[in-house]
């Protein structure tokens, strides 16, 4: 017998029986389809995480603190109080000021720095008021494709009197369009100062109870663009709802630490950042630029670090995700052994016939075989079509939701070829596997005894 | 007895053991027939003439004894090589028709074409030829259940002769038929012997019609052959 004949009669008797073929093909999709959509997801997710760290170069970014305990000011907050560094006195501590940015630009593979200092702040637009923190990031940064611009620009300079919000912050502002915010006035009212630093002062000095870093200080911006907000955490260098340029935060933070930094009024005590961000030209350097930053007593986080996490943690979510599609997929075949079991017990005589007009047991086995894995290919072909109707209703669904929380649109889903192909053929095999029992039945089915009448 | 037949059956034996009780079928039966010749076998019931065609047919295999069909040795084929033989040598017809409900009658007439890795074209011409042959022209599209039972029996007739066999083994082919399209069917069977150059052997209770068309008559007493008379001499 030919294959095509295989093909052929097996699909003839498939449709000769369409209720019972239908039914059994439907249990194979939704076994099928939950599959691939339990797989479908998990790409998706770990493609929207490496394509948008990737596409955001954020293997290429190097965190950067002090290694002491308390951060940068607080480590010289101590030094400044003459009382004992924290860990060993001779290691050397770092300060992450203006100086070591110069250095560490210094270092081979190093594009850029960009310390990193947010601040708490009540933000008022229009009638509407959020709370949220402020983020000093350079001109230079926004310009920069760690920023996805939804309408506007970057703010003109480092002293300009602009900042940049993100979508979410706009939408909990009740501003519908970003196009719409550009251009506004914004308020900034920064409402507390570093509690450690205070707390720290009090401790020192005993008189911090007297002069309470508390400031009320309004300050109006324009918004200059309208950035997307990010939907990942980690080491990124960007996560704020505000960003506003180093100029302009300089004059505000000075009057934010009155109270305090007269204390520490050394020009030095002001350029003390608490973290630092790197940028490397180019992932392959990451490591080396690490082993150069660590032996300058600085302690560095990468997310170059955590790639091999990432991919394990994505191995087991792969397998969690099988797992639970592997239930479908086990009632699915249990369907199909009972449709391959009914069919041959109905063709009984028809399987004596074949014998009798010279069908090798192998015939017959392949007969049934060919039956078995044509509803393994319908099932797998409709089960994608299924898998990707579902996801495409979730998707909505769920972009939908989280739209109204400023998130911007995400697909949770992806199916690449493979997991396409993938996805047929497995359903393929599995209803092979389902089928060998029953065929090996109706190959080993007598002859003498299926023909005998009645 | 000729030692040289076409098909020689030897001492054939066939016994049945279900559990502990072990029923004989066919106790060393031996028959010769020679090549194109019309054997008519009768006997009462249970006296293994079934058995002995599914043996001839390969469709079973014997306890002891053998077989040689124009010069094999049939029943020490491989149970691969013995489907082969059916398919290419054998032709088979059965009281009950046994063709395939679903299918139409063009249908069932094509499925061992199937098996011969015959072209579909091919398929579709040959089966139609055969139910022409058959008298069954115009009624290719119709199913089993459509058709008379002695238009069903052509069927059979026509499906077991679509691979060109040499020996047309017939079950009681008219054992459900009434008397006047039984003559017809095995009138049919007649001419296609010589047509077609079959060896026919056909069993049936009534002795009457195998005498009318048959050249032998073998009889069959509780597995044993009673007797293998001769009707007619070589044409
Ligand atoms: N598979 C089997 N298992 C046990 N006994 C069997 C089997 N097949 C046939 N027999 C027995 O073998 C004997 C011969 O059976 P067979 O079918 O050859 O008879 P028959 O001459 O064709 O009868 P009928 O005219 O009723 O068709 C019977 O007694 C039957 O009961
Ligand atoms: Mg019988």
């Amino acid at each position: 017998m030919r294959a095509s004949d295989y093909i052929e009669h097996a699909w003839t008797n498939l449709w000769k029986k369409k209720l019972r073929t239908a039914l059994t093909t439907g249990g194979v999709v939704i076994g099928i389809g939950s599959l691939i959509c339990m797989f479908a997801f998990g790409q998706g997710i770990q493609r929207n995480i490496k394509d948008r760290f990737t596409e955001l170069e954020l293997f290429n970014y190097i965190n950067v603190s002090p290694r002491s305990g308390g951060g940068a000011r607080s480590a010289r907050l101590r030094r400044h109080a003459q009382s004992q560094p924290a860990g060993d006195p001779n290691e050397p501590i770092a300060v992450l000021d203006d100086d070591l940015l110069e250095e560490l630009m210094r270092i081979e593979g190093i594009e850029a720095a960009y310390p990193e200092m947010r601040f708490p702040a009540q933000i008022r637009l229009g009638t509407r008021e959020q709370f949220t923190l402020v983020q000093v990031v350079t001109s230079k940064a926004c310009g920069s494709a760690m920023v996805q611009l939804r309408a506007g620009r970057a703010y003109a300079s480092d002293d300009a009197n602009e900042v940049m919000v993100s979508d979410s912050l706009l939408r909990r502002l009740d501003i519908r369009t970003a196009e719409g915010a550009v251009g506004r006035e914004i308020e900034i009212r920064t409402v507390v100062l570093d509690f450690s630093l205070q707390s720290l002062a009090r401790m020192a000095f005993g008189r911090g109870d007297q002069r309470l870093p508390v400031s009320n200080r309004v300050y109006s911006f324009t918004i200059a663009g309208v950035l997307e907000r990010m939907g990942f955490g980690g080491p990124l260098p960007i996560r704020s709802d505000v960003f506003v340029p180093p100029g302009a935060a300089a004059g505000m933070r000075k009057l934010v630490l009155t109270g305090v930094s007269d204390l520490f009024q050394s020009p030095e005590e002001t350029a003390g950042y608490s973290a630092v961000t790197v940028k490397v030209a180019s992932t392959r350097q990451v490591m080396s630029v690490k082993a150069s930053l660590e032996e300058r007593g600085l302690r560095t986080f990468a997310l170059m670090d955590q790639l091999d996490e990432m991919q394990k943690g994505f191995i087991i979510m792969d397998m969690f995700l099988l797992a639970i599609g592997m239930i479908g997929i086990a009632v699915a075949s249990l369907g199909i052994v009972n449709t391959m079991v009914m069919s041959i017990l109905e063709r009984y005589r028809e399987i004596g016939v074949m014998k009798a007009v010279g069908a090798t047991d192998g015939d017959v086995q392949k007969i049934f075989l060919f039956e078995s894995g044509m509803i393994g290919l319908l099932g797998g072909v409709f089960g994608l079509a299924l898998a990707w109707a579902v996801s495409f209703v979730i998707n909505q669904v769920v972009n939908g939701f989280a739209a109204r929380e400023g998130v911007p649109f995400i697909q949770y889903f992806s199916f690449p070829w493979w997991l396409c192909l993938g996805g047929i053929g497995f359903s393929i095999l599995v209803s092979l596997l389902a089928g060998i029992y029953p065929t090996r039945r109706a190959a080993r089915v007598d002859p003498v005894v299926a023909l005998r009448h009645d | 007895m000729d030692a040289d037949g076409f098909i020689q059956i030897e001492e054939l034996t066939k016994v049945y053991s279900s559990g502990p009780v072990e029923v004989v079928a066919l106790r060393d039966a031996t028959v010769s027939i020679g090549r194109g010749r019309f054997v008519g076998v009768t006997g009462t019931s249970g006296s293994g003439k079934s058995t002995l065609m599914n043996l001839l047919g390969g469709l079973d295999t014997p306890s002891s004894g053998r077989i040689r069909v124009d010069g094999r040795w049939i029943s020490e084929l491989s149970k691969t090589d013995l489907a082969l033989f059916r398919r290419h040598t054998i032709g088979m017809i059965f009281q009950s028709f046994n063709l395939i409900p679903s299918y139409s009658a063009l249908e069932n007439v094509a499925f061992p074409l199937l098996f011969a890795d015959v072209p579909r074209k091919e398929r579709v011409r040959r089966a139609a030829e055969l139910l022409c042959a058959v008298g069954l022209e115009g009624r290719s599209d119709h199913r089993p259940s459509e058709l008379s039972g002695g238009e069903q029996q052509r069927v059979a007739v026509a499906r077991a002769l679509v691979n060109r066999p040499t020996i047309l083994l017939a079950d009681e082919p008219t054992g459900n038929l009434d008397s006047r399209t039984s003559r017809q069917i095995v009138q049919m069977l007649y001419d296609l012997r010589a047509e077609q150059g079959l060896t026919i052997v056909m069993i049936s209770h009534e002795e009457a019609l195998l005498r009318e068309f048959a050249d032998e008559l073998v009889r069959l007493q509780d597995g044993t052959v009673l007797s293998q008379e001769t009707l007619r001499g070589r044409p």
